[in-house]
């Protein structure tokens, strides 16, 4: 098992894995291409031009429209609480590219163990080593050179997403404009882009959205309030206690 | 996509059918003790911090009639939710419902469906005793490549850290 690092989309990837250059290229190739087709930060990327109107979205390339589709889709099953359009109207898929690019490369990974963390949203598969679970050390918003919690993924979870109201809030639109409830919102779940978007949206729509959120997807949810107050699904309580 | 059943249906049915096992199965006494299915209801809702769902529910499960109910486990019919077929089974130990197993899957999702998904208030101390764990990576609220430097993954992958 080996560790290699490098920046991509504005972050910085870190992959634990088996000591393989190809597989570390096909996993930076997964990310470079997203971000030359979806930055609106790059002047001539494909979502830019649709940004600025040089290109219509039903001439967009499958790919990006099938992320929009997918975001699209997201929208309604939050009730809105997720959105890939900001106050604006302009298409910004900043909010689910970043998984769905993990996902892909997750792909490119395949079966083995192996540790995707990209600007501390985290995908697995397998052990860490031995047999033990891969354990995500989750941030504590009030001091964030400490830890909150180790959360292992075990049982079929393999993702961990985890979104915050005071860093990047640039994707995350708070409903009403009012300041969002939770300071940081870590949602567990089989699949990455489920994840994200999830805790996207809580972070967007507050303790109703948790309760919705949970009630209808099989995810588990730990909840920082700005109050510092800490909220956990039955199963992360599981995690912790064990 | 995955879903859970919606939460008040099925703590609502599994209090009926928890007030069926007591009523039918567990409880020999009259029906005096089905207004007992509304305590569990409430139970079942998890409001107090401390305990997971399955085991609030066995504060509430006293019976109010004086026949204790029957140790063991008790299983009710298939219910038809619309969520899909929901089963579930009371543990009953020392008159009390110590458990409560959903045995049925609902249409909606492959894992067994909990009582409540509900994020409950928890405290500080309780998370914190997880923090001892090995821990392999760190997550967090996306960071940028400049908020990357400060952060602790970047402590990790420089320290070469591997589970």
């Amino acid at each position: 098992m080996t560790r290699a690092t490098f920046e991509t989309m504005g972050t910085v990837v870190s992959l634990d894995g088996p000591e393989s250059p190809a597989l570390l290229d096909a996993v930076r190739a997964v990310f470079d291409a997203a971000d030359r087709r979806f930055s609106l930060y790059r002047p001539d990327s494909e979502l830019r031009r649709i940004a600025d109107g040089s290109l219509e979205l039903l001439d967009a390339s499958a790919e990006l429209r099938e992320v929009y589709a997918t975001a699209l889709g997201w929208r309604g099953e939050t009730g809105g609480a997720f959105t890939p359009h900001r106050p604006d109207g302009t298409v910004d898929l900043n909010g689910i590219v970043k998984a769905w690019a993990m996902a892909e490369a997750g792909r490119a990974l395949g079966d083995g163990d192996w540790c995707l963390n990209v600007g501390g949203d985290v995908l697995v598969s397998g052990a860490a080593g031995s047999g033990a679970p891969w354990v995500v050390g989750i941030v504590d918003p009030a001091d964030r050179a400490g830890l909150l919690t180790g959360l292992p993924l075990v049982g079929g979870r393999r993702a961990a997403a985890t979104s915050g109201s005071a860093e990047r809030g640039d994707h995350v639109w708070t409903r009403g404009r009012e300041a969002a409830e939770f300071a940081q919102v870590t949602v567990l779940a089989d699949d990455i882009v489920t994840a994200d978007v999830l805790a996207t949206a809580i972070v967007s729509g507050g303790s109703a959205t948790l309760d919705d959120l949970t009630a209808r997807f099989d995810i588990d949810a730990l909840t920082v309030a700005r109050s510092g107050e800490l909220r956990a699904t039955p199963g992360i309580r599981e995690l912790v206690t064990r | 996509m995955r879903r859970r059943a919606a939460v008040a249906s099925v703590i609502a049915s599994a209090g009926v059918l928890i007030a069926g096992f007591q009523i039918g199965s567990a409880v020999t006494a009259g029906r005096t003790s089905s207004t007992t299915g509304t305590g569990t209801t409430s139970g079942g809702s998890a409001s107090n911090s401390g305990t997971s769902g399955g085991t609030s529910s066995g504060s509430t499960g006293t019976t109010g009639s004086s026949v204790p109910a029957k140790d063991g486990t008790f299983t009710g019919a298939t219910e038809q939710t619309p969520f899909g077929p929901m089963q579930v089974a009371a543990v009953i130990s020392g008159g009390k419902i110590t458990d409560v197993k959903v045995l049925q899957k609902t249409n909606q999702g492959g894992r067994s469906v909990q009582i409540s998904n509900q994020a409950d208030p928890m405290l500080r101390s309780e998370v914190l005793q997880a923090q001892s764990a090995n821990v392999s990576t760190i997550g967090g609220a996306t960071y940028t490549s400049e908020g990357y430097l400060m952060s602790l993954q970047a402590a990790l992958d420089q320290a070469g850290f591997t589970g």
